[in-house]
């Protein structure tokens, strides 16, 4: 299967009377765009903002990231097209720089999972710029407001359709120009992936979507368009991954869909295939919220690793808290026991990072997981500047002033500074 | 000796018997001070050679110190203020209890209140070691004083980095006890680097070492079972962070360091307008509609009026068990623990998110 | 599990004791399974971390 990710660097952005890219400035119909999202009757007014790098400028209650992507002849949007016949393979439009933002415009106590400080936050200067890829990004920030009668879950829903839809809408305006990189992404079925390189160690990679500790959103397009909750582990292509069949799913803790796009692990099985390990598929699985499934999901993607995919070993990684650490160590647990050597990569979101007597900062303890890398603790502090506006956050209240001034946040907080899929160079020490 | 401006000023400190005093006999006698080395403080001012000089020894019976730790420690401070010291270096202790504990307590005090650099050492099972761990740092060593040889070089290494105000490395590099602090850095590979090169290295049979080792968790001996459950009272404790409307006893949603006990005085069933949850761990939503799927009230009240059991405790007990400490929520259920048997409580239902 | 000697199984993360898709009745019922199994859990000897699975 042979994907193409056409790539249009853009340079700036800017409002102007038609969408379409010139000399690098990518200029946005602001009002055809709102018209397009406003279609979405579960919306109010769809506000859009502009933020570059540089500007003081914060963007709080931030729900996801998205990178403008379409795909060249074909109808649909990023994510969830119902008549998508070429996910994965064929030619997808990419503007390179611009990351669509959505803000969640409901109430604090709504918008955010502890009710607490400003939900997530991108600074475009300053601290909290430079520690996360969306302080340096071209962001279009969407702001659809609530609407009486429609509830949290269905606005939570049309907020993430219209994320993707706006994705679509501007990159179409890269797809008649020439672009500026062309990234292949080039890897035949499993059946004919070894060809020539057999010797080489076969590696699947498990990548947990999807968390029950938080009550699925019924309208979010998490798997090939529709939400995962009764999903049991499959295999996909690495392209299928890259080109929209995953979207992150609410409240998307320290994965973004654009980390999804741009999927490092995926990203770096496939520089290596060929030459240290041969790239056998991608696993998908979910981290449950009852014992029983959790050792049933372990079973099912070990399985399928060991018997259908042939692997000699896997990587991992995990999405959502604590639970799903549990979950992820439970299926390597799994696998090593059917022979599957793993590896895994996890942030120590239930790390137990004061204890110096156990030594602990994972919250499982396994003997056959013993291959671990560390991606970072969410729990360090970081202050940031004041800034001179504020996008963002609910309209009736009165503007939230706290929210211009000077704070102290956990890192935790600042939407892309950690990734629980490998993009970052964090790693946390034990001292 | 010569001295000179660069020379660090350093106080050492030793119990009776280090201190030539005597054993057990004399382990009650106050701090008292001694100019210059003592005992194993000849050792120390070899290692330390030009860069420092033990400018005064206090010495501190192991019981007088246990028995007032807090005292103790303020009266040996006052002693060695008068030293301007730059440096102070306690024990070794090894395998000795209260000697590990006053050593801890010495240079905690001394890093707190004066501000002066401390190090000490003791052996990996010494109960000063968990005591201060956090706070001091600890060089691991024998049991018994045959390590000295091994203890003090290490100890006046680091205590001369300390002194310099020099970055302190990873405890596996200078050889101190881990303090229980995990710090963000920044590797030259991304996560995603990393996870595939160690596992390519353990297929090829490579050595690797994993970034984060695994927990030893102690074990915790069983409680003995309930003989005649028709005749006991049972508790009911949750760390689902179920608390009255209004969270009265403010308990954080996440990294609690707080419980709260609720009466069920008079109470069958728990009804969802009297409580809310503050927890960030899992979806509440089921719990907020019926609280007794988080803390089963009305099933152990059909159970109590069956007689399956003596009776369903006044109280439950709740806190918040999301990104928390072992050793804190080990502290709250101790002081949980001591309520329940003050008031004749023989068995707990915990139940858990 | 840290320290847990005496495990009983709960229904799910989000609902321990309960089950939102049965009706009322039926729901307690599955309640009080969990909690006779935890009541039979704290008559029994153990001496390591022990799972005690309901039939159910």
């Amino acid at each position: 299967m042979r994907l193409e990710l056409h790539k249009v660097k853009i340079q700036d952005v800017q409002f102007g009377d038609n969408t379409r890219i010139n000399d690098g400035v990518l200029y946005v119909n602001r009002k055809e765009l709102q018209e397009l999202l406003q279609a979405d009757k579960r919306l109010g007014k769809v506000e859009i903002e502009l933020a570059r790098p540089g500007e003081r400028c914060r963007i709080v209650q931030v729900a996801d990231v998205i990178e403008p992507r379409s795909k060249i002849g074909s109808q649909g949007s990023f994510g969830f097209a119902e008549k998508y016949t070429t996910l994965g393979e064929g030619e997808t439009s990419v503007l390179q720089g611009v990351a669509i933002i959505l803000s969640d415009c409901r109430g604090k106590g709504e918008a955010t999972i502890s009710g607490e400080s400003h939900g997530n936050i991108i600074d475009m200067a300053g601290p909290g710029s430079e520690v996360s890829p969306f302080g340096q990004t071209l962001n279009v920030v969407l702001l659809p407001q609530p609407k009486d009668r429609v509830s949290g879950m269905d606005y939570q829903a049309a907020l993430k359709m219209a994320g993707l839809r706006a994705a679509t809408y501007l990159a179409r305006a890269g797809e008649n120009l020439k672009p500026d990189e062309i990234e292949i992404y080039d890897l035949p079925p499993l059946t004919e992936v070894m060809k020539s390189i057999d010797t080489l160690p076969k590696i699947t990679y498990i990548f947990q979507i999807l968390s029950l500790q938080f009550e699925p959103i019924p309208g979010e397009p998490t798997l090939f368009g529709k939400q995962a909750e009764g999903m049991i582990p499959t295999i996909v292509h690495p392209n299928q991954v890259l080109d929209g069949a995953i979207t992150s799913a609410a409240p998307g803790l320290n994965v973004q869909t654009y980390q999804i796009q741009n999927h490092p692990m995926i990203k770096e099985l496939y520089r290596r295939h060929g030459t240290e390990l041969c790239f056998a598929g991608v696993i998908l699985t979910v981290a449950h919220n009852n014992v029983a499934d959790f050792d049933r999901m372990a079973d099912i993607s070990a399985s399928l690793a060991k018997w259908v995919i042939g692997a000699d070993g896997a990587v991992l990684t995990k999405t959502g808290g604590g639970a799903p650490e549990l979950a992820m160590a439970r299926t390597a647990q799994r696998c090593e026991q059917l022979g599957v050597k793993t590896a895994i990569a996890m942030l120590h979101m239930g790390a137990d990072f004061k204890d110096a007597k156990y030594g602990a900062s994972t919250i499982f303890s396994m003997p056959e997981v013993d291959t671990i890398v560390s991606m970072g603790v969410p729990y360090t502090e970081l202050t940031l500047p004041p800034v001179e506006k504020v996008i963002g956050g609910p309209r009736s209240q009165s503007e939230d002033l706290t929210a211009k001034g000077e704070m102290v946040q956990w890192m935790g907080s600042i939407k892309g500074s950690l990734c629980q899929l490998g993009s970052s160079r964090l790693t946390a020490v034990r001292y | 000796m010569k001295e000179s401006d660069d020379m660090l000023r350093v106080i050492h400190y030793v119990n009776q018997f280090f201190g030539g005093m005597g054993g057990e006999e004399k382990a009650e006698t106050g701090p008292q001070v001694h100019d210059g080395f003592l005992g194993p403080g000849r050792a120390i001012q070899t290692a330390l050679g030009s860069r420092g000089e033990i400018v005064a020894t206090i010495i501190c019976g192991d019981n007088y110190f246990a028995e007032n730790i807090e005292g103790a420690s303020e009266e040996v401070i006052k002693l060695l203020t008068p030293f301007k010291p730059d440096l102070l270096i306690a024990g070794p202790a090894f395998g000795a209890g209260r000697y590990g504990i006053a050593c801890g307590a010495v240079c905690r005090a001394a890093m707190n209140q004066m501000r002066v650099p401390a190090v000490t050492g003791m052996h990996e099972e010494n109960p000063g070691l968990d005591l201060y761990r956090n706070e001091v740092y600890i060089i691991p060593t024998e049991a018994s004083a045959r390590g000295m040889n091994v203890a003090v070089p290490r100890m006046v290494n680091l205590a001369l980095k300390l002194a310099a105000k020099e970055k302190i490395g990873r405890p596996s590099e200078e050889g101190y006890f881990p303090r229980g602090l995990l710090v963000n850095e920044i590797s030259n590979q991304t996560g995603a680097e990393r996870v595939v090169s160690m596992l390519l290295k353990k297929l090829r049979g490579q050595s690797f070492e994993s970034e984060v080792p695994r927990p030893n968790y102690d074990h915790v001996i069983p409680a003995p079972r309930i003989e005649d459950i028709r005749r006991a009272k049972i508790a009911l404790v949750t760390d689902g962070g179920l608390v009255p409307k209004g969270n009265p006893d403010e308990i954080e949603m996440r990294t609690a360091t707080r419980f709260g006990k609720y009466t069920l005085k008079g109470v069958d069933c728990l009804r969802p307008e009297d409580y809310e949850v503050r927890h960030v761990g899992y979806d509440s939503v089921f719990v907020r509609q019926d609280p007794n799927r988080l803390v089963p009230v009305d099933v152990m009240r059909d159970l109590e009026r069956e007689g399956a059991i003596g009776k369903l405790h006044e109280e439950f007990y709740s806190t918040t068990g999301v990104a928390n400490i072992v050793e804190t929520m080990r502290k709250m259920g101790e002081k949980i623990a001591e309520e329940l048997k003050v008031n004749g409580v023989s068995g707990v239902i915990l139940t858990s998110t | 599990m840290v320290g847990s000697n005496r495990i009983v199984r709960g229904n799910k993360i989000v609902n321990p004791l309960g089950n939102a898709d049965l009706d009322p009745q039926d729901e307690k019922e599955l309640r009080r399974a969990i909690v006779e199994n935890a009541l039979e859990a704290l008559q029994a000897d153990v001496k390591e971390q022990t799972l005690f699975d309901q039939l159910t």
